[in-house]
């Protein structure tokens, strides 16, 4: 079962996501994919820490390379979240230019490998700014990973001010 | 509680007028009034521009937020979405979408009815379209 949640900054869809991967028995993984530079990414790296405590996922650090994760076959697995693996693919040193088919392929690797995947992503080309080159790249590119994950994917869950609404399949929990 | 959320300019006071069984004249602009008068309105529109003047007075918005949705059960709060982006430089412009967000999922939460209105269209997204 393969679950993608997407929808804009801070509404609800970690706790979704989360609600989704535990409705599932077996091994819980949570991959987690936020590099932990700066304050900002200190406290949100904190702040999920603290909501997963005690629901018994075992956390995967994964920065790039998705493909090579490896968790067992009757597993649950939360991975969060696309904008990261694709920005610090595209950002770091010896970074690739164009990431779509590394990490669209990457994730769907993760999902034939494991029972259960639950995917989150963000909504990020509805601000209305222009911006540099690179970051136009980057809006396209992880819109472009998002409609892929969308084929693949089972369910896809929109999530507005914490309300999760159903764009493909069911809600699963 | 009733809720209108969806981007800038999509008809979302106008949804309200049409089906809250309200004037215009009754929903407050309080992206434009200090945080004194809130108690005053009845429904308000741009509450996330709201939250910005509480940030500026040093006054917690989740905390506020919280109050409202006890005290004013009645209310029609109109907020646009405005976390559909790339995550903003600027520390303060960060911390704002991160609390429009917040206080987004907490009136949510609290209301009876949510819609979101794209293009004039609202669509019930929590509660029952009969309350329309």
């Amino acid at each position: 079962m393969i679950t993608l949640v997407t929808g804009g900054s801070k509404c609800g869809k970690s706790a979704i996501a989360e609600k989704i991967a535990c409705g599932f028995s077996g091994k819980k993984f949570y991959i987690a994919t936020m590099k932990p530079y700066g304050k900002d990414a200190f406290q949100a790296i904190e702040r999920h820490r603290k909501m997963r405590c005690g629901k018994g996922f075992e956390t995967l650090e994964k920065f790039t390379d998705v493909n090579e994760i490896v968790v067992p076959k009757k597993s649950s697995v939360l991975l969060e979240c696309v904008g990261n693996l694709c920005a610090n693919e595209m950002f770091t040193e010896n970074g690739i230019f164009n990431p779509v088919e590394k990490v669209t392929d990457g994730i769907k690797y993760l999902c034939e490998t494991a029972e259960a995947v639950t995917i989150v992503t963000n909504e990020i080309g509805s601000d209305g700014f222009s911006y540099s080159c690179e970051i136009e790249k980057y809006i396209e590119y992880m819109n472009r990973i998002n409609h892929g994950i969308y084929i693949f994917s089972d369910n896809v869950i929109e999530c507005i001010y914490g309300i999760p609404i159903i764009l493909k399949g069911e809600l699963p929990c | 509680m009733k809720f209108i959320v969806g981007g800038a300019f999509q008809g979302k006071t106008e949804f309200a007028v049409k089906n809250f069984g309200i004037s215009e004249a009754e929903i407050t602009d309080v992206g434009k009034c200090s945080v004194n008068q809130f108690s005053e309105f009845t429904n308000v529109k741009n509450y996330h521009i709201f939250i910005r003047t509480l940030m500026d007075m040093k006054i917690d918005p989740i905390e506020f937020t919280n109050v409202i949705c006890e005290k004013k059960s009645d209310m029609v709060i109109i907020m646009n979405e405005v976390g559909c982006g790339i995550i903003p430089m600027d520390e303060k412009e960060r911390k704002w979408r991160e609390i429009c967000g917040k206080c987004g999922c907490i009136i949510a939460e609290n209301s009876e009815i949510v819609v979101r209105v794209i293009c004039g269209i609202g669509t019930v997204i929590k509660g029952d379209n009969a309350c329309l």
